[in-house]
């Protein structure tokens, strides 16, 4: 068990930086998520924790250990891959032993220790088996297993479920939830998956270009994003978008209008000084339009998914920009016709178009 | 349940052409293939045929059959050849070969398959240079190296002579099979604890063990059959391989056929029986060790 923290860290490839200085501090015992698009700097990022990729600058620490320039075995982590990368040649039980069997462990401590995590992983039955004859799921709890026996005080998984069909991944995650209660150990986690990272995380850290945007946990960055990139990142369907404009100043409240939506006038609370005339971006998620909102607008409908439960209503997307997304409940209005529906403006928030900084 | 077998397309009677044509297109395909192994078999057959004719036969009658199996050639040949020290020479000399080949060559490829530079690309070229030279361009610069090295008429001479032969081949097959095994296996491997020699040990060598069934095999094919080498290099009677010995019954003014037939067939037969034992290994391997 142990916390991790990150300093200014740094990774080059030659002349190419992919990572620009990163300050992280997970607490022990953590559940930390990174999430961002692809070729961001995650796996790189986790890579480094792991020692499988060499630090360019900046220290790292685990627990009171400064572990920058350690081998991937010193630094007390664990990591499950995407690949699973079991042995092929070994049994499940060999591929679980064999970290602890090399690092000169006893054998009946190793053996002790393996049927333990096979019993936690519901493996028992296939300890003899190759991994040539496992399931995609068996094969993740293997790679799993093998982590968990090593006693890591840090786990790092690299989009281990993405290898799974739908079920299995729920399945899973919530096996991985359950392990993270159970074992109490730090766990870092790369995912593409916006449910995994809400669901599980205890803390997201948001990436772009090798840059951390945010850290926070999910309902944070969710309801409070501090730039439009982590606005847009964070929920699906994302959140919308439209250019307004400062008309009025009041106290701790502006008034925008927005013409997209037919010059609506939006009041926004906000605590920064503003002036009138500047342009602003309002942002709205899908669910924040509300039959009984107080700001009416009217939208043609040219998309409608249904869900069951909930539906999305798509518009304007004949334009050049996204089209506007409305989550319904209940409703279900034909294609083509017009959508008349309100918004809650205390939920709407603005940003800064030049900047792309959330204003306040 | 009736409506559905209405709708379906009736089911025409007479001749189906396309199976018609796809079963001869098969039977021809077999016959090709029946007539290349014959072909390839005949020379086998004509030999082991020859074994067992006496000599008035072979005079009067070449290439007709023989009337008895004689097996008088075969004690004659024994006798005169020195069989079972030649084929423990070869199969010493072999198993040496292959040994060596095999280690040094997987330990060789490892890092050239995972070094992606200009020095390790360049090895590779040379190596494949190994690959591409001619024998008879090695065979004096060998006798002058192994003569002035004092390696003449020794096993170790030998040996060192067909690995030094045959490692080109062997870091050909390992590199390419090397660099299709993922690197996640390897980096699995580091977090397990392995230093560099561990991860080839437990990881990298035990998913060779297909290629390098394959590899054995054809190296024991090339050293078993050889005798440029053993010719230049071996003089001592006790250390020749059971292909010079063979060999000896081509004489300078004529062959004796009923010694030189039964021979051959003597000298062939450990190869047979390791080829179709090796065989079964190869399959086990392929299905064994392979990755994913
Ligand atoms: N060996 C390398 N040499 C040069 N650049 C590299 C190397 N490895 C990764 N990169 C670059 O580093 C950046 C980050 O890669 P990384 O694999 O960490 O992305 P990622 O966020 O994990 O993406 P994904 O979600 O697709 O897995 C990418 O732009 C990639 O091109
Ligand atoms: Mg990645």
């Amino acid at each position: 068990m142990a916390e991790l923290s990150m300093n200014k860290v740094v990774k080059r490839y030659g002349a190419t930086q992919v990572v620009h200085g990163v300050d992280l501090d997970i607490k022990d015992g953590e559940f930390c998520v990174f999430v961002g698009p692809s070729g961001c700097g995650k796996s790189t990022l986790l890579r480094m924790i792991a020692g499988l990729e060499e630090t360019s600058e900046g220290r790292m620490t685990i627990g009171p250990k400064d572990v920058t320039h350690f081998d991937p075995a010193e630094r007390g982590v664990a990591m499950v891959f995407q690949t699973y990368a079991l042995y092929p040649h070994m049994t499940v039980r060999e591929n679980m032993s064999f970290g602890l069997k090399i690092s000169g462990e006893d054998k009946t401590v190793i053996k002790e220790k393996v049927d333990k995590a096979g019993q936690i992983l519901k493996l028992a039955d296939y300890m003899d088996r190759k991994p040539k004859a496992l399931s995609g799921g068996q094969r993740q709890r293997v790679a799993i297993g093998r982590a968990i026996v090593r006693q890591p005080d840090v786990f790092l998984f690299d989009e281990p479920l993405s290898n799974l069909d739908a079920e299995l991944r729920v399945e899973m995650r919530v096996e991985i939830a359950r392990l993270h209660k159970q074992l109490g150990a730090t766990m870092i986690y790369v995912t593409h998956d916006q449910v995994e990272a809400m669901t599980m995380a205890d803390k997201i850290v948001v990436l772009r270009a090798g840059r951390i945007e945010q850290v926070g946990a999910p309902v944070e960055l969710y309801e409070n994003p501090d730039n439009l990139f982590v606005a847009g990142f964070i929920g699906s369907p994302r959140m919308n978008f439209f250019d307004g404009e400062v008309i009025e100043l009041g106290f701790h409240q502006v008034m925008v209008t927005v013409p997209r939506l037919g010059n609506v006038v939006v009041p926004v609370a906000v605590q920064s000084e503003l002036r009138l005339g500047q342009p602003v971006t309002l942002g709205l998620r899908p669910e924040h339009f509300d039959p009984k909102g107080d700001v009416k607008v009217t939208l043609p409908i040219d998309v409608h998914e249904n869900l069951g439960g909930v539906s999305y209503v798509y518009s304007n997307s004949d334009e050049a920009d996204l089209p506007i997304i409305v989550e319904l409940r209940g409703q279900r209005p034909p294609v083509g016709s017009d959508l008349e529906i309100g918004l809650n403006p205390e939920f709407a928030l603005l940003f800064d178009p030049q900047s792309e900084e959330r204003i306040r | 349940m009736s409506d559905l077998t209405q709708t379906l397309p009736q089911v025409k009677s007479g001749p189906d052409w396309v199976l018609i044509r796809k079963r001869t297109r098969s039977f021809i395909a077999h016959a090709f293939v029946l007539t290349l192994v014959a072909i390839m078999l005949l020379p086998l057959f004509y030999m082991v045929m020859m074994s067992f004719k006496t000599s008035t036969e072979i005079a009067q009658d070449p290439l007709g059959l023989p009337e008895s199996l004689y097996w008088g050639n075969y004690m004659a040949a024994l006798s005169s050849m020195g069989y079972v020290r030649s084929v423990l020479n070869s199969i010493g000399i072999t198993i040496s070969v292959i040994v060596v080949v095999v280690l040094t060559g997987a330990m060789a490829a490892y890092p050239l398959a995972r070094m992606n530079n200009r020095i390790s690309k360049t090895i590779v070229m040379v190596m494949a240079l190994g690959l591409a030279t001619p024998n008879f361009v090695t065979i004096t610069p060998i006798y002058v190296i192994f003569r002035d090295l004092g390696l003449l008429d020794s096993y170790l001479g030998i040996v060192l002579a067909f690995a030094a032969l045959k490692l080109p081949l062997a870091v050909f097959f390992y590199t390419g099979f090397i660099a299709a095994i993922p690197m996640d296996l390897e980096e699995a491997a580091k977090l397990d604890n392995c230093n560099s020699w561990q991860i080839f040990w437990h990881v990298i060598r035990p998913l060779l063990a297909p290629v390098t069934a394959t590899l054995s095999l054809f190296i024991m094919i090339m050293v078993w059959n050889d005798f440029i080498y053993p010719l230049l290099l071996l003089t001592d009677k006790s250390k020749l391989t059971v292909m010079i010995a063979v060999y000896k019954f081509v004489g300078n003014t004529g062959i004796d056929p009923t010694k030189l037939f039964p021979a051959a067939v003597l000298g062939s037969l450990p190869l047979l029986i390791m080829f179709v034992a090796f065989q079964r290994k190869i399959m086990a391997g392929a299905t064994a060790g392979a990755v994913k």
